[in-house]
């Protein structure tokens, strides 16, 4: 297979490899843009690594295989938040966390952190403050997924789905 | 001149720090332009594939396998972006401009004679199919063996090594055609 054997490509060579000046606010546009995401759920489809469906189980489809699935159910009550416990069955997971806006969607809160109870159900029960609330569950730090159980409202920020919560107050 | 090892750098901000992804983007923002700027052809297509291929790499690198090659994770990423900025370009039908601006705005001041030259290769390296531009520079400006290359693309060594040579062949043609004119 010949290799580039002409002087005039050589020459094309060197001079492509000159170095190619960029915006001088290209750092601050692309920080600004970082710590844009970084305030917001973490967009989790990338076209390197497709959606694994298969990786996590409906809630549905657990009930069915008489394993347990219960989405969220208050612990107990007390003032001002209340002890939420979110459970999803996905039996592939390496990791679950909770994310939503009641923690920043932070994806490494580690109050939000669910363990596995075995057969794949994930819990974790946190402090909710009460009022409305968008959260999902974010499987190995890459796939989003909103409770099977709960109802969907949309994110008019990213467009995937999340999943609705009312907290009550104490009374 | 930050010297922290990328690997660090990641851990720094998968444990929150955000700002220190800032040291990624200043080490690797001059490779990765270069070759979008080649690629894509103009100034506004390759900042906003430069710029997408952070945003993606910050989301994903929790996902990034091995952090001290970062540098070839997101050339990985951007190479992806730039084909999916090519394919949406050609469907616009957008005809090639040289971007004059960011050559008269290279740091280095460029002789008249040396610029009209640049610009019969970026009107050369435009004129080839995609596939071509892509191989050829992988190979040839990014210093890149074919075994990366076909990993970087998916695509077999064989045709990386076709795709190769016959960019050669018609930039040879092009810059001949160029010259005699």
């Amino acid at each position: 297979m010949p290799e580039i054997d002409h002087n005039k490509l050589d020459e094309v060579v060197s001079e492509l490899r000159r170095p190619t000046p960029l915006d001088a606010s290209f750092d601050r546009r692309v920080m600004r843009a970082i710590r844009a995401v970084a305030m917001r759920p973490l967009r989790l489809i990338s076209p390197l690594m497709p959606m694994p469906r298969w990786r996590v189980w409906s809630a549905f489809a657990a009930v069915a295989a008489g394993m347990l699935a219960v989405s969220v159910i208050p612990a107990f009550r007390s003032n001002p938040a209340q002890p939420v416990q979110f459970v999803l069955v996905a039996p592939e997971a390496s990791t679950v966390q909770v994310v939503g806006d009641f923690n920043g969607w932070n994806a490494r809160h580690a109050a939000f952190a669910a363990e596995n109870r075995g057969g794949g159900v994930w819990t974790v029960t946190a402090p909710i403050p009460p009022g409305h609330h968008r959260y999902a569950f974010l499987v190995d730090d890459s796939l989003w997924v909103p409770d099977p159980t709960a109802p969907r409202v949309a994110d008019e920020d990213f467009g995937h789905p999340n999943s609705a919560l009312v907290v009550e107050s104490a009374r | 001149m930050d010297t922290r090892a990328d690997a660090l750098i990641v851990q720094q901000v998968l444990a929150g720090d955000v700002d220190a992804f800032a040291v990624l983007v200043a080490r690797y923002r001059e490779s990765c332009a270069r070759y979008a700027m080649h690629m894509l052809g103009n100034r506004e297509d390759a900042d906003e594939a430069l710029q997408d291929a952070f945003v993606r790499a910050y989301r994903a690198l929790g996902r990034c396998e091995d952090p001290d090659r970062f540098g070839a994770w997101l050339f990985r990423i951007l190479v992806n972006r730039c084909r999916t900025a090519g394919a949406r370009r050609a469907r616009r039908a957008q005809t090639f401009l040289s971007d004059e601006g960011a050559l008269l705005s290279a740091s280095e001041p460029h002789p008249a004679e040396q610029w009209a030259w640049r610009e019969e290769i970026e009107r050369a390296l435009s004129a080839l199919p995609a596939e071509q531009r892509e191989a050829f520079l992988l190979k040839y400006v990014e210093g890149l063996g074919y075994d990366e290359m076909a990993e970087l693309t998916g695509v077999g060594v064989s045709a990386l090594k076709m795709r190769v040579m016959r960019a050669c062949d018609r930039l040879r043609v092009l810059l001949k055609e160029v010259r005699s004119a």
